[in-house]
């Protein structure tokens, strides 16, 4: 557990969606590392190496090429290495069906991507705080479910 | 197959810490969730190994005094919440401040300082995660948990329930038992 | 029933004739009997006369024969004694027939014997007093008291013969009168059975007039009804055949000819002649269809194509079933239809449903694509005029703020747009899972949903307990949540919004609102609003989608958010229906069908 900085990745194949959510954690002054990954496949490449450190929030496009959000949440949760991180999916949106597949499949956070730039801040450092919380307070993750 | 399973964390955190305190053989006194007592000096190299094998398991040692107090502030409402015999009626505020001996404005700017976040919402995330617990584990059911958890009225707690999830209490019941019959199916 | 009715009606006769048959068997019975009996009594009186004869020629050979004798023993001429022992003889031949005659009378048997005692005593004292005539002693007492017994004897006989001769008599009268009954009971016993016979002839002629006349009325009504199919054919389209199975022999009706495209009976019927037109393809079926049914009795409905002499193509369905005659000839009588036009209206039928569930499936997926894919592009847009203002914002002229002001104006009222004809589509998508649901649940979610506005406003909202029901729950829940925003949205500025939810079970032949249901009861849930309300006229209207009573400016209503109601409630197989009244409310009446 690295304590200096909360390490997020967000794989997302929109170049300014990309833009916003670099900015917002920029703005938000919280220490984190952001990585960003333009499609599942790459997504999946940089997690299924051992070398790599994996997130404490991957946040998951569900349209993306190559390899979609669903595809890669299938396959996180299927892994013993993966499963543990909490994926929040940031998608422009879902009817509430969809947002109930996906907390099914083992999404914990899902992000209707906001319209405005300060509600995307809000939201980004809701998610760091509440997934912070059950980092640091005994809650059930196996629980943690979240829709913003 | 799997298995679900229903944590006493309270145990569970207790076990591992005289685990890797017998570990370390470092004499030692459990006060509470959180707190450890340590009954002879300890060496700068032994707290160096104790705070490592702790880590493995996602423990720290706060360090501070103003830390060591929000854990205590943060050990009170849990055992608040969570602690069947409690009286949930009382203030929160009183509870705490009796409990820790501090005034309760002074507790409450030192959470804000070192967490960021307020007493009032931690409080709520503990009441709405035992109420999570009570939703999957017990057959107690809405009505029946707001009554437990001292709300004043079930829409109360749903309204509360589905600001901090952003799902109601409903769905969320709904995707945790198809989370279980999905894991079920499978043969694992 | 009409079987039932012959069946009686034959047994009927039959007993009849077997009847009418015993009455002349016991007619000739008795007949026989009577002329016997009558024969037999005229032998009777012969006898009784002969046997008269007899007694009175005893009687008078005996007198002949005593007077002889006296005049015998007067002369004693000899010549006097011949009538006397001819008179023997003659007596002893008369007892011998009369013994014939009399055999069967034990009490004249009796009569007879002492009779013949008496003659045989005066035959034994006439040949003792001839002795004494002889001897010339027919002075002495002897002689005399020998004549003198003489004389009593033929007076005992003469009284016997009278006995007897009475009592044949008294006998034949007896028999006569015996006789004469029963000749007179005859006639009676005769013209009553004939009667008898005659009625129950009378009445078996009845009975077969009268199934005649049925018969007959049953031709006829045969006769009608062989006419109605014949034209219930032609109108119909179909024809009918039969096969002697025995002598492999086909009958078509004529119409079956006019299927075919021919001319009634303008070739033979046959097998090999109608295969000739069954369509090449479907040969080997019918043919193995035909076969099957010869022993299954019964044709399965079998379907199948033919070609007529004009090459045009039509669809035929047979159906055949085993028939035995009353003399156990098995037939199959069959029905063939042409089913052409059936089949073709199916086909174009089929053909339009599946280009129109194309253009839907098309339409919902452009509709679900565009307002989808355009959320994206709006998105960045609002979020990039987001981070304009916060950042160049204080840049800005006093009219570069307006302008951002109308872009972001314009963007949201697009979002809006957007995201209700997501809605929208949303709620068209078919594959939608049916489960039972608490509504109370779904209710509490969607006030969830309009939550803010709810505390806002400070509205008061009352709900009745709601049922369970198999329905679609997100679209339930949305459904609730767009009547409260509704309600919410439309609701009068300077007064508390009050919404009431009201509940009943209601039966669709009690409820106007519900006569033309399919299912017979149904939830009413109404949603009552103490609103702006609406002009009734466009009570209708105003489920329409884009159909807005309100200026934008006014109110920010898309006009989607009802079409989505009627459009939920449509997939619930339910109903919905709109009532207003301006400045006092509006409410919102949903029918849900009670599974």
């Amino acid at each position: 557990m690295h304590t200096d900085y909360i390490h997020i990745i967000l794989a997302d194949d929109d170049e300014d969606d990309i833009l916003f959510f670099t900015d917002a954690f920029d703005e938000l002054k919280i220490n984190t590392r952001v990585n960003t990954f333009n499609d599942g496949e790459e997504l999946m490449n940089y997690l299924n190496d051992d070398e790599s450190l994996m997130p404490d929030v991957l946040f998951l496009d569900l349209n993306m090429p190559k390899k979609t959000g669903i595809e890669c949440l299938r396959e996180i949760k299927t892994s013993d290495k993966m499963s543990g991180i909490a994926i929040a999916i940031y998608s422009t949106s879902a009817s509430e069906e969809d947002i109930e597949k996906t907390f099914v499949l083992g999404a914990n956070i899902y992000i209707k991507k906001p319209n405005d730039f300060k509600k995307l801040k809000k939201v980004l450092s809701e998610v760091v705080s509440i997934n912070w919380q059950y980092h640091t307070n005994a809650l059930n993750k196996d629980n943690f479910l979240l829709r913003l | 197959m799997k298995l679900f399973l229903k944590f006493d964390f309270n145990t569970v955190s207790k076990k591992v810490l005289e685990s890797k305190f017998n570990e370390l053989n470092l004499e030692y006194k459990i006060l509470g969730f959180g707190e450890v007592e340590l009954l002879k000096k300890i060496e700068p190299e032994e707290y160096l190994a104790l705070n490592e094998s702790l880590n493995d398991y996602g423990i720290e040692i706060v360090e501070s005094q103003k830390g060591i107090l929000v854990q205590k502030i943060k050990d009170a409402i849990i055992n608040m919440v969570f602690n069947e015999d409690t009286d949930l009626k009382v203030k929160s505020s009183v509870y705490l401040s009796e409990k820790l001996g501090h005034s309760y404005g002074y507790l409450s700017n030192l959470f804000s300082e070192i967490t960021y976040s307020s007493i009032e919402n931690f409080i709520i995330i503990q009441k709405i995660e035992y109420s999570k617990q009570l939703l999957l584990n017990t057959e107690l059911n809405l009505t029946e948990i707001a009554f437990k958890l001292n709300y004043s009225s079930v829409a109360h707690l749903s309204t509360q329930f589905k600001n901090t999830t952003g799902i109601t209490p409903s769905a969320f019941q709904r995707i945790i038992f198809k989370r279980r019959e999905i894991a079920q199916k499978k043969p694992n | 029933m009409k079987k039932k009715y012959l069946v009686q009606s034959t047994s009927f006769l039959r007993f009849i004739l077997l009847l009418s048959l015993f009455v002349i068997l016991v007619i000739g019975g008795f007949t026989y009997r009577h002329i016997s009996n009558l024969t037999d009594s005229t032998e009777v009186v012969i006898k009784t006369y002969k046997v008269n004869v007899e007694l009175e020629q005893i009687v008078s050979y005996l007198r002949d024969a005593e007077s002889g004798y006296r005049n015998y023993i007067a002369t004693k001429d000899t010549f006097y004694l011949k009538p006397y022992l001819n008179t023997y003889k003659k007596v002893n031949n008369s007892f011998l027939r009369l013994k014939g005659l009399i055999e069967v009378n034990s009490e004249q048997q009796e009569n007879l014997k002492v009779l013949k005692i008496l003659t045989d005593s005066l035959f034994s004292n006439f040949s003792k007093t001839n002795v004494f005539v002889k001897n010339d002693e027919t002075n002495t007492e002897a002689f005399k008291t020998l004549y003198f017994k003489e004389k009593i004897i033929i007076d005992s006989i003469r009284r016997q013969s009278t006995v007897m001769f009475e009592l044949e008599n008294k006998l034949l009268n007896i028999r006569q009168k015996e006789n004469q009954s029963d000749l007179q009971f005859t006639p009676l016993f005769f013209y009553s059975v004939l009667l008898a016979t005659l009625i129950l002839i009378i009445i078996a002629y009845n009975k077969i007039s009268n199934d005649l006349k049925n018969i007959k009325a049953k031709n006829d009504q045969l006769l009608i009804f062989k006419e109605s199919t014949n034209q219930s054919e032609i109108i119909g389209n179909h024809g009918n055949w039969i096969w002697h199975i025995d002598s492999n022999k086909f009958a078509y009706s004529d119409n079956l000819y006019r299927l075919l495209g021919k001319d009634p009976q303008s070739f033979e019927a046959t097998f090999d002649n109608f295969l000739k037109f069954v369509h090449p393809e479907d040969v080997d079926k019918f043919a193995e269809d035909l076969d099957k049914m010869i022993d299954v009795e019964e044709l399965p409905v079998t379907n199948y194509r033919i070609i007529q002499k004009n090459g045009s193509i039509k669809y035929l369905k047979a159906y055949a079933k085993a028939f035995y005659s009353v003399d156990g000839q098995k037939r199959l009588i069959g029905n063939t239809s042409d089913i052409t036009d059936e089949i073709e209206s199916i086909l174009t039928l089929e053909e339009h449903n599946l280009e129109l569930e194309r253009n839907n499936k098309e339409l919902s997926a452009f509709n679900y694509a565009a307002s989808h894919d355009l959320q994206e592009p709006l998105r960045k847009i609002q979020t990039f005029i987001s981070r304009l203002e916060e950042k160049e914002g204080a840049k800005f002229s006093d009219s570069g703020r307006l302008y951002l002001e109308r872009i972001k104006s314009a963007a949201a009222r697009m979002r809006l747009l957007i995201d209700d004809l997501l809605q929208f589509s949303r709620t068209n998508k078919p594959d939608k899972e049916f489960v039972s649901a608490d509504l109370n649940d779904l209710f509490e979610n969607a006030k969830q949903d309009v939550a803010e506005i709810i505390s806002e406003k400070k509205t008061k909202i009352t709900c009745d307990n709601l049922p369970k029901a198999t329905v679609i729950e997100f679209q339930i829940q949305q459904l609730f949540s767009n009547l409260l925003s509704n309600s919410l949205k439309y609701s009068k500025e300077e007064t508390v919004p009050i919404i009431k939810i009201n509940y009943t079970k209601v039966k669709a032949n009690d409820t106007p609102d519900l006569l033309k249901a399919s299912k017979s009861f149904y939830h009413k849930i109404t949603f009552t609003d103490n609103g702006i309300g609406f002009d009734q006229k466009y009570a209708e209207k105003i489920f329409e989608l884009f159909n807005r009573l309100h200026n934008k400016k006014e109110y920010s209503g898309t006009g989607v958010g009802l079409s989505i109601c009627k459009k939920i409630v449509d997939n619930h197989k339910g109903y919905i229906f709109a009532k207003g009244e301006i400045n006092v409310g509006s409410v919102f009446t949903v029918y849900l069908p009670v599974n």
